[in-house]
């Protein structure tokens, strides 16, 4: 069972789709029972992908799977895991069941096909972490478009079939553009596995013009900006994020918008490091701007939904600036910051959730001094709250510094300190926005009496947060064991594009304080010497 | 003399074995003519069920004729050929007959219409379709084309009492005779063209063509003619600007017909303007652009490019702006024109055999998914349209989702592999013509036809965010499925998912290669 055990991850919520559906035509078959289908599933398929942790560390790819899969045109059926997607995977079959719980109340109409749809996104989600194959990656990177499209489009809120249309052109029309990329690269490679052309560029660096490899970043790179979203392509998020049912909008700022920065770090680095050096003061320019912006458009949102949406964009923003500052320190970072961005703004999605359900309105006016009425919600909101601005000893305070750290340290623009200081003006605005929303929201005095006699968190709620809290607490105290298991993958990355080859097309061109040189800061010296 | 009389006493180049296909969906047609005359009224079911048998006999045939392959041959002086082209279309072709006919069983029964003229002239426009693939010679290739359009042309109309049918009928008539004329004079150009300087008279024989091409005598008549062929089967397969045609004629037609004539005539054109230009005016690499061959292969590809970049971008954007179904699926029709057109550049650009057998296998590949999912598309459409084609505006379809959701989700499966969504027919279909036209270096036109992909997501989702996002206000009673109907649906959804998840297999046998694929699996 080890050995297809990604296969298995993959197909098992697709299974559980069809037992639902069988269900469907059983006598006395009964709406509610769906939502268990729906939730044993899930939760055996995050049992079944614990299994994988123990398996990773190394740089290598792990539980791979290769078989033919269209021996006509070349693609094959290769999975694997390492330390990159490992985690990611987790996140995803984590927050699966998470979200589930949040729709049980909540989602009453319909209820077959949507649980069928969450599961159908599981697979593909999971699909595109693991796919080693770029075709098999499009497949699944498209596939999930379809049932998020669905969930908006028909249990999402009063403008749903406008951010449900926008979001799905908006992505489909980057990923697009990426299959004409791909097809480019088997042309040049002949081959869609991912592994065969990482090896193929290294035997015969000469292979991929320099003209030829611009036009490939920026395909590549178009997708992923859309689905981060990075700053000038973002306009889709909110939007989709507002309008999505609650589960919806947890997975799609869990999961969904890490598929990009997963795309760019995977792909775009990977494939392409001469000219991720020569973009890395583009996007290091749009991710900055992007923090600052996405920032301060929270600031100003009269929406509680919609301010964590914009809030999405500044976090993405960091993920990206540590990914293109190439060194450990940033890079890791940025992977810890998908993580916490997935499980820090993931809570903040269901406690919106959680007041929307009671009152039908998310308009921070129409709240005030829910902390009277509701305590436990409010000292969990602001929890989470807190672990999304930053505070030290919660999870996203490591992952922010650990990019700071490593965009100061950065060669890769010149007076990288610029960018990086600029960026921290961002978790300035973070506590700005997040603390004045909670003050509007939470606490003062109960000014409109509807709020008075809200009922407190369930314990299906509290019980539903709970791993998350726990999450945040202990990725902020500990983060050794996680980031421990994806050093070895993020820094075979960061080799390859940190360090020009030698005679390498791109030497000779680059103004000289550009000039990556492989650091000596070992990482460890983080953790304190061991 | 004596050459005379050796010439008298040649065996003549006679193969039944060679047009056996052919020959049986003929016998077919006939025999449905004849049982639907003697039949008793409560029999009208017999005539379908014919049909079915005559197209799997002929199948059959087809397959057998896989088997035995042993690379490409020709009989009746090279008037009939065997090769990759004609196979994977003929069963193209075979395959849309056969849900034409259980798309159509119902229907004719409760328009009462005559069943047996319905599936005689569906039978003898299948055998002009497989004549137009077979054929090796303009003059064979024109007639497929006659037998396929007049039967048409029947079937258009076949609601007399309607309007809008014979509306339909009436316009596809004088503009097909207006082609038809074109082609047919585009033939006797390229004749008179191909006669050598050393006396031989002219030749409507592709292969000879394309032997004769920097012999010819009259290049510039070559060109006229080529040009003229390039309308006439550019009308077609509804390639812009020879569109025009298209959506009143689909929107008017009664909707089995319109299921068939944009999945199997399309196919049909595509198979003869191939056959045509690929081999006729095929790409030579001795060739430079001052001989007539390469300026003449520089020419029609040229022109292939720019009309393929017009048709996908009007088929779309067209599309856009209707708010009748069957005219979104007629530009829809258009817009998937202009994406074989892609594959086809590419065949006609490919530099080996290899490669232009790999763009060729890659056109059939794209038809067949899209006849699969076009198809049933129109199956669901013409269940929702009950009676007469009443309901066909995109507001009938408002809300109808989850009152019928066997037939709201097929249709959404059809829409997103017509869309090219991964796991479905028609990515794999997107996939191979793209490839084979990056695979000669057609960047840019890559670009366009994913970047019209885009722009088609927007109607086609509408259709789904119609059924699915909007409630129905009005009563709306989800009609029943017959049985034959049902068929029809579960072979389009398996087909889509099959050719979406495990194409290799096909893909394979596509280009004709029985033996290898045999011997893998």
């Amino acid at each position: 069972m080890r050995q297809h055990l990604l296969t298995i991850l993959i197909l098992l919520p697709v299974l559980g789709t069809m037992v639902a559906v069988a269900y469907s035509f059983a006598p006395r078959r009964q709406d509610d029972h769906y939502k268990w289908i729906a939730l044993a599933v899930t939760i055996l398929t995050f049992a079944l992908s614990l299994l994988l942790v123990g398996g990773v560390g190394a740089a290598e790819f792990r539980f791979e799977e290769n078989v033919n899969w269209i021996g006509a045109i070349g693609a094959r059926y290769h999975l694997g895991v390492d330390g990159i997607s490992l985690w990611l995977v987790l996140l995803t079959t984590l927050l699966m069941p998470i979200a589930i719980l949040s729709s049980w109340t909540a989602i009453a109409k319909r209820q077959l096909s949507y649980y069928v749809f969450l599961l159908l996104l599981e697979g593909a989600m999971i699909g595109v972490f693991v796919s080693l194959d770029l075709l098999l990656f499009y497949l699944f990177f498209e596939a999930s478009l379809v049932p998020m499209f669905f969930l908006i489009g028909i249990w999402g809120g009063e403008r749903r079939i406008y951010a449900a249309v926008k979001f799905f052109i908006y992505t489909s029309v980057g990923s697009l553009l990426m299959l004409v990329g791909i097809i480019a690269l088997y042309f040049i490679y002949g081959t869609f596995d991912y592994a065969a052309i990482l090896a193929a560029m290294s035997a015969q660096p000469a292979l991929l013009s320099p003209n030829a490899e611009f036009w490939l970043f920026l395909a590549f790179a178009f997708a992923f900006c859309i689905k981060i979203p990075l700053f000038p392509l973002h306009t889709w998020l909110p939007d989709a994020h507002t309008e999505a049912p609650t589960a919806g909008s947890v997975i799609l700022a869990g999961v969904l918008l890490k598929m990009g920065t997963y795309g760019l770090l995977r792909f775009n680095l990977g494939l392409f490091p001469n000219m991720s050096r020569q973009f890395a003061w583009i996007m290091i320019t749009l991710a900055v701007v992007g923090i600052i912006y996405g920032a301060l458009v929270a600031m100003v949102q009269p929406d509680v939904k919609r301010l964590v949406a914009y809030s999405s964009v500044s976090h993405m923003g960091f993920v990206v600036l540590g990914l293109f500052s190439f060194t450990e320190f940033g890079m890791q970072g940025a992977l810890y910051q998908m993580l916490n961005h997935g499980v820090s703004t993931g809570a903040l999605f269901l406690f919106v959730g959680f007041i929307y359900e009671r009152r039908h309105t998310r308009l921070i006016t129409d709240f005030g001094g829910l902390a009277t009425p509701m305590p436990w919600f409010s000292s969990l909101f602001v929890f989470a709250s807190l672990s999304s601005i930053g505070l030290p000893f919660l999870n996203g305070f490591v992952g922010e510094f650990l990019i700071m750290l490593g965009s100061w340290t950065s060669n890769a623009i010149q007076h990288s300190w610029t960018a990086t200081m600029l960026a921290a003006t961002g978790m300035i605005w973070a506590a700005v926005y997040m603390l004045w929303m909670l003050q509007r929201v939470v606490f003062g005095k109960v000014t409109n009496p509807a709020n008075a006699t809200l009922p407190d968190l369930s314990a299906r709620e509290i019980g539903l947060l709970l791993p998350l809290l726990i999450l945040m607490l202990v990725m902020g105290v500990f983060p050794r064991p996680f980031l421990d298991r994806s050093k070895a993958s993020v820094e075979a990355v960061r080799a390859r594009v940190a360090a020009p080859p030698t005679g390498g097309s791109f030497a000779g061109n680059k103004p000289a304080g550009a000039q990556v040189e492989p650091r000596d800061l070992s990482f460890n010296a983080l953790e304190g010497g061991h | 003399m004596n050459s005379f009389l050796a010439l008298q006493f040649t065996p003549p180049d006679v193969s039944f074995a060679l047009i056996a296909p052919e020959l049986i969906i003929c016998v077919v047609g006939v025999v449905v003519m004849l049982v639907d005359a003697f039949a008793r009224p409560d029999q009208r079911w017999l005539t379908g069920s014919i049909s079915l048998a005559g197209l799997l006999a002929g199948a059959a045939a087809t397959v057998w004729l896989w088997l035995s392959w042993g690379g490409a041959s020709q009989a009746f002086n090279g008037m009939i050929v065997l090769d990759e082209l004609r196979l994977g279309f003929t069963l193209v072709f075979l395959l849309v007959s056969a849900l034409t006919v259980l798309i159509s069983m119902v229907w004719v029964e409760n328009e009462k219409l005559p069943a047996g003229e319905f599936h005689s002239l569906l039978m003898f426009a299948t055998a002009g379709m497989m004549l137009m693939a077979s054929g090796g010679d303009l003059v064979i290739i024109f007639l497929g084309l006659e037998i396929l359009s007049i039967a048409t042309y029947v079937m258009a109309g076949f609601r007399r009492t309607d309007v809008r049918s014979n509306e339909s009928s009436l316009k596809y008539f004088i503009l097909g005779s207006l082609s038809s004329a074109f082609l047919l004079y585009g033939i006797a150009l390229t004749y008179g063209a191909t006669a050598t300087i050393s006396g031989l008279p002219g030749t409507t024989n592709v292969a000879e063509i394309a032997r004769r091409l920097n012999d010819a005598q009259y290049p510039p008549l070559l060109f006229a003619g080529a040009a003229m062929m390039l309308v006439g089967f550019g009308f077609k397969i509804a390639t812009a600007p020879f569109h025009i045609w298209t959506p009143d004629v689909y929107e008017g037609a009664p909707t089995p017909v319109t299921a068939f004539m944009a999945a199997g005539p399309k196919a049909a054109g595509f198979a003869s303007f191939m056959r045509v230009f690929v081999f006729g005016f095929p790409f030579v690499v001795a060739a430079t652009n001052k001989t007539v061959s390469g300026e003449l292969h520089s020419a029609w590809v040229s022109v292939l490019v720019v009309l393929a970049i017009m048709t996908m971008t009007i088929g779309n954007v067209a599309a856009i702006a209707q708010n009748n179904v069957k005219r979104l699926l007629a530009y829809s029709s258009i817009a998937h024109a202009g994406y074989a057109l892609v594959g086809f550049i590419a065949a006609g650009a490919a530099s080996s055999i290899e490669q232009r057998n790999a763009a060729i296998t890659a056109v059939t590949f794209y038809l067949l998914t899209y006849a699969v999912m076009n198809v049933g598309a129109f199956a669901v459409v013409q269940l929702i349209a009950r009676a007469g084609d009443r309901r066909t505006e995109v507001e009938d379809y408002n809300g109808i989702g989850f009152r019928s959701p066997v037939l709201a989700f097929s249709l959404s499966l059809f829409l997103l592999s017509l869309l090219g969504m991964p796991l479905t027919a028609g990515f794999i279909g997107k996939i191979m013509v793209f490839r084979a036209a990056l695979d000669q270096g057609y960047v840019i036109l890559v670009v366009i036809s994913v970047l019209n992909t885009a722009v088609s997501a927007y109607y086609y989702l509408r259709l789904i965010i119609v059924m699915f996002f909007r409630e129905r206000t009005t009563s709306w009673m989800a009609p029943p499925i017959p049985a034959s109907i049902a068929i029809a649906l579960v072979i389009a959804v398996a087909g889509v998912l099959y050719l979406g998840l495990f194409p290799g297999q096909l893909i394979n046998a596509l280009q004709a290669k029985p033996i290898v694929t045999l011997s893998l699996r």
